[in-house]
């Protein structure tokens, strides 16, 4: 074998001013051409492993750095970050923060013409990578004008043209669709296979880990496994336990085993079964059958449920917006949204969601159409008075946390609707109390973790005491364990009366919490109705750049839309026991 | 929402080499400071709106109209104060002042405009580029640069972080002077958080790029003076020449009028 391109050897650091050790004595080599795939819960020390592979750290972020990190002979101590990034490339998670040019093409020569490739040299590169990446048609374009995809795909082109051995991605798709975060990744797939490029990324969503050739976790620092992908990627209940999301498919065939392990283990051997082909083939190979009948009584009692909900809150009636002149941003959306309603806002980066949202707390106003709001026109209601009924939850929470303490941020809205202290003090009670941060009032926000500040948001929110909650991709940036904690609190909230929408990108998410799903596509409604029947509708899904999770698209193969394993499970028979 | 300043147009003064047009806006302001008499100054504002419509950097002042009118008021006034006229106009205000503040205004809004006129109308890296040319250092440039880029990126988060507010109940258009001004809190300590978050990722993806790894660095832009530019040029200089000479000579002061 031969010598390893990166070699992580007893690497320990700490940030300054903190106690802990956010990496632990970590060792890991990485080969040519290798692809590596890092997960593990928020604050595992992810993103800090990848910092110091370019040499970020120790000399950008300071802090105590021991052991060693070596790409291609150079140590990290020794070069700095400018000398690494011929080496090196690193791609980061915010797309905005990292593009700085004011053209596409302008954004690829910055980093060759740092040191200093000749003229022509830089055109070639320009023209070879954003070929490669599919930007070349808008070359001259502003990068502030692209979508996320394309912003990130610019991200990678930028960084390509330094022609770096390693690359490594901090989280290079969570801000983005589900189509877009496949063409980053067969970007990056692509890569390793042309170039013997060494890549490693850091992955919150399991699904795309399935490209890797490796996966590591790691928790407090600490690698916890690191082995083939199909190895790591079949273990769901360590998965689980790490807080990582587990693929639903080996989930669903490990929940099956469990009732008949032997049948199990002679169909598949060790090697659960992975992605939606391999579930197929494994399933027919079975004598198991989906019980028509108890599939029937699950819609059935679904749209029962649903046909309850008859009291509407917000309607929209051709309801149109425009930004500018050329492009509407909004054309032509008609919908109702019922009181008890708990509905999932979908479509590609920049098919309207948002502004859609806005509309419903009278944010914005249309620019044709109408929209009412329990029955008035948002627009004779405004948006302090609106805010009352409808509280919106935005995406970023430090776009709006300001206070010294968590009790004062909460106690905004009530404090500003002049209620009595007394008052605003159960009012904070309650909401915090809902969100799970009792007992946390008169702790800093800002010391917060990101799920931790996301949940302040929802409180001061909450506190206001709306009818409906608008959240603004409240799972985006968390990890699994976090995510499920703040939808599982989000449906208690819907289970007490509260109507919510919600606007996201993961499909998991909407698979297993949303009652109803909106599909947005260039400004219309592309699909509505019931979770279950707009995930039934896969290719329809695919053409506004989404797609259903791989559990979804397997149990479509087989005839049958289920949104989770556990429901699946319930309805097979022919297992013996 | 765009928040980009420069202006994505091929218009006859976006096409001019930057060096030329840095040279225009230095040159602006001699030929503006020379005069205190508005008159005075009606040909260099002529050419300053001349180049606004031709590049269609109008629309930028367009988005800058309220800050222009406070200025254009609080001017007028603060001028009228601080020189004194011997000829009475009204009340405490007289004719020379009176002018005087005219010119002064003028000055300021021209001012604005030409900057304005250079930053809508030239790339950040052909202005960077352009003033290293003229001998500035690459990294002074480059700060410069950094600078202007930041104001479009503070404003768009100044706008949702305003919508999130409101979306709270926070009401920006009411209450007395000290009420609005403590209203501001909610909004300036979030816009400094994310503005420094977005700044260390900025600083963490410069270095990954490779900034300042090398002594030299190339351009991939090529900067060319063309048969318009030193027309352009030509004719700014002696346009410039001119108004020193009448300048001078005394034209264009106010006589009777006595600055503080």
């Amino acid at each position: 074998m031969s010598e390893p391109i990166v070699s992580i050897c007893d690497l320990q650091y700490r940030y300054r001013g903190q106690k802990e050790f956010a990496l632990n004595g970590i060792n890991l080599d990485l080969s040519k051409g290798e692809f590596l795939v890092v997960m593990g819960p928020s604050e595992a020390g992810k993103s800090t492993l990848a910092a110091t592979i370019n040499g970020l750290i120790p000399h950008f972020q300071k802090g105590k750095l021991i052991g060693d990190v070596t790409v291609m002979g150079r140590k990290t101590r020794e070069n700095t970050v400018a000398q690494m990034a011929e080496i090196v490339g690193m791609v980061f998670q915010d797309f905005e923060a990292q593009l700085f040019s004011t053209n596409v093409e302008l954004e690829v020569a910055f980093g060759p013409e740092n040191f200093a490739v000749e003229r022509e040299e830089i055109g070639r590169r320009i023209n070879e990578n954003l070929d490669y990446v599919g930007l070349d048609a808008i070359r001259h374009r502003p990068p502030s004008t692209l979508s996320g995809g394309q912003k990130q795909k610019l991200a990678i082109a930028s960084v390509l043209a330094l022609k770096p051995t390693v690359l490594v991605m901090d989280e290079p798709t969570t801000d983005l669709d589900p189509i877009s975060k496949m063409g980053v990744f067969e970007i990056t797939h692509r890569l390793c296979k042309r170039d013997d490029l060494t890549l490693m990324i850091i992955e919150h969503e399991t699904e795309e880990a399935l490209y890797a050739d490796r996966v590591a976790l790691i928790k407090d620092g600490k690698l916890v496994k690191v082995g083939a992908v199909r190895e790591v990627l079949s273990d769901v209940d360590l998965m689980e336990k790490m807080g990582v999301m587990p693929l639903g498919i080996p989930k669903f065939f490990k929940r099956m085993g469990i009732r008949r392990p032997k049948v199990l283990c002679s169909i598949f051997e060790s090697n659960l079964p992975l992605t939606p082909e391999e579930g197929f083939e494994a399933f027919t190979k079975t004598d198991w059958k989906i019980s028509e009948s108890a599939y029937q009584k699950l819609v059935s009692e679904e749209h029962a449920a649903l046909a309850k909900l008859n009291r509407p809150l917000i309607q929209c009636r051709n309801l149109e917006h425009s930004y500018s002149k050329e492009v509407k941003a909004l054309d032509g959306v008609s919908l109702d949204i019922f009181e008890g309603d708990m509905v999932a806002i979908v479509g590609q980066n920049g098919s309207g969601k948002t502004t859609l949202a806005k509309h419903f707390n009278g944010l914005l106003m249309p620019t044709g159409g109408e929209i009412l709001v329990n029955d008035l026109p948002t627009r004779e209601q405004g948006v302090f008075k609106l805010g009352q009924r409808v509280g919106y939850v935005f995406q970023n929470p430090d776009h709006q946390i300001f206070s010294e303490t968590v009790f004062d941020e909460v106690a905004f809205s009530p404090r500003l609707r002049k209620l009595s202290e007394d008052e605003v003090k159960q009012r904070v009670k309650e909401a915090l109390k809902a969100v799970g941060l009792a007992g946390y009032e008169e702790q800093d926000p800002f010391a917060l973790t990101k799920s931790g500040r996301q949940r302040v948001a929802v409180a001061s929110v909450l506190a206001a005491q709306p009818e409906v909650l608008i959240l603004d991709e409240p799972t985006t940036g968390l990890d699994y364990a976090e995510q499920r904690s703040m939808m599982d609190m989000v449906c208690r909230l819907n289970e007490q009366g509260s109507t919510i929408i919600f606007i996201t990108h993961h499909m998991w998410v909407v698979a297993e919490y949303a009652r109803r799903v909106l599909v947005l596509k260039d400004g219309k409604i592309l699909l509505s109705g019931a979770t279950r029947d707009v995930f039934s509708h896969g290719d329809e899904l695919r053409d506004s750049s989404l797609r259903p999770p791989h559990f979804v698209e397997f149990s479509n193969r087989l005839g049958h839309t289920f949104l989770t394993p556990e429901e699946m499970s319930n309805c097979i028979e022919g297992v013996q026991d | 929402m765009n928040a980009e300043i420069y202006l994505d147009n091929n218009s006859f003064i976006h096409r001019l080499d930057p060096r030329t047009k840095i040279t225009i806006f230095l040159l602006t302001f001699i030929a503006i400071l020379l005069f205190e008499d508005p008159l005075w100054m009606m040909p260099v504002t002529f050419f300053i709106l001349l180049q606004l419509v031709i590049s269609g950097s109008i629309h930028n002042l367009r988005r800058i109209r309220y800050i222009l009118i406070v200025l254009t008021i609080s001017s007028l006034v603060l001028w009228n104060l601080f020189s004194k006229g011997i000829t009475p106009l009204f009340w405490i205000f007289k004719v020379e002042s009176f002018y005087f503040s005219i010119a002064r205004t003028l000055l300021m809004t021209l001012m604005i405009s030409a900057g304005m006129i250079l930053i809508s109308t030239t790339r950040n890296e052909e202005l960077v580029l352009g003033m290293i040319r003229m001998g500035m250092p690459y990294r002074v440039g480059f700060a410069i640069s950094t600078a202007l880029r930041l104001v479009p990126t503070i404003a768009s988060s100044t706008q949702t972080i305003s919508q999130a507010q409101r979306s709270r109940g926070l009401d920006l258009d009411s209450g007395s002077l000290v009420e609005r001004v403590r209203k501001f809190l909610p909004l300036l300590v979030p816009v400094f958080i994310s503005t420094i978050r977005n700044t260390n990722i900025f600083g963490m993806a410069l270095e990954s790029k490779g900034f300042g790894a090398r002594e030299k660095r190339t351009f991939y832009l090529k900067l060319e003076m063309k048969k318009a530019d030193y027309l352009v040029l030509a004719f700014a200089i002696l346009f410039v020449a001119a108004s020193i000479t009448f300048s001078i000579m005394g034209y264009g002061q106010i006589a009777g009028l006595t600055r503080f």
